[in-house]
């Protein structure tokens, strides 16, 4: 799977505002099932589902501790939205320092 | 943690031109410099702006007349540096309750010399703010393809 691939597969889970609440509980540290499901307006079931998506774009990763599972942010999904952003910066930066130094060369010129 | 690390983007580069140049280009000639896939706004793109001044905004025109927000000006401290606040969403769409801020330093270190850096944080608001993708055919996939083209072209 391409760099690109992955970048649009973590931000399109982050898309739907249930897993991004899901996301964002888990920030503040790992949680089972349960306790992510606590409080929110949606079923057991529907939770898992948005789990499991969450899982596939590996923004996050589940251990298993006994019988429950455990669910935590897998810096793996950010990563790759990282490694975009990074690369967005270096061709802007690459453009802008052509742009400056020529720019410069114009004012001595004249 | 490793995620902590993840928020935040730094850049460095050395710009042979002075301090003022490099200022001057960075803010005023962001239309000729920034990436041109990368602008919001469904119709093609006629320049990039960004007022020079505190609260100054940043904004895009579009060949239909169409005017598209991208963020505003935090800190307008010129020649030295400059904080903005990119307030588009990972669909590229504009989202005034989103703030990612971009902070430029500008350090002269010649006449003609000058080291750029560059600050992109708070990455963790875009991944988990608000509108984030929705269509990824029409969004975001779109503008990775145009990307593509363009820096394939290059």
């Amino acid at each position: 799977m391409s760099a690109l691939r992955k970048h649009e597969i973590a931000f399109h889970a982050l898309g739907d505002p249930t897993r991004r609440a899901i996301f964002e509980k888990l920030e503040r540290g790992p949680l089972s099932v349960a306790h992510i499901a606590k409080g929110m307006s949606v079923t057991r079931p529907a939770v898992s589902q948005h789990l499991k998506v969450l899982r596939e774009a590996k923004l996050i990763s589940m251990d298993r501790d006994g019988t429950r599972s455990i669910y935590r942010i897998d810096p793996e999904g950010l990563k790759v939205i990282h490694t975009w952003l990074d690369r967005f910066w270096d061709e802007a930066l690459y453009n802008f320092s052509q742009l400056a130094e020529a720019t410069e060369k114009s004012k001595h010129k004249k | 943690m490793e995620t902590i690390e993840l928020t935040t983007i730094s850049k460095e580069v050395l710009v042979n031109a002075s301090q003022e140049t490099a200022f001057k280009v960075f803010t005023e000639k962001i239309h000729s410099w920034w990436p041109k896939s990368h602008h919001i706004g469904t119709n093609p793109l006629v320049e990039s702006v960004l007022e020079g001044s505190k609260d100054g905004r940043w904004f895009s025109r579009h060949e239909d007349g169409s005017i598209a927000n991208v963020g505003h000006v935090l800190v307008w401290d010129p020649f030295g540096r400059l904080v903005l606040a990119w307030q588009v969403d990972g669909n590229f769409h504009y989202d005034p309750n989103l703030i990612t801020e971009i902070e430029v330093q500008f350090i002269p270190e010649g006449p003609a010399s000058t080291r750029v850096k560059l600050e992109h944080r708070d990455l963790q608001k875009l991944m988990g703010g608000k509108k984030i993708i929705a269509d990824m055919d029409g969004g975001w996939g779109m503008i990775m393809n145009l990307y593509k083209e363009v820096a394939d072209a290059a």
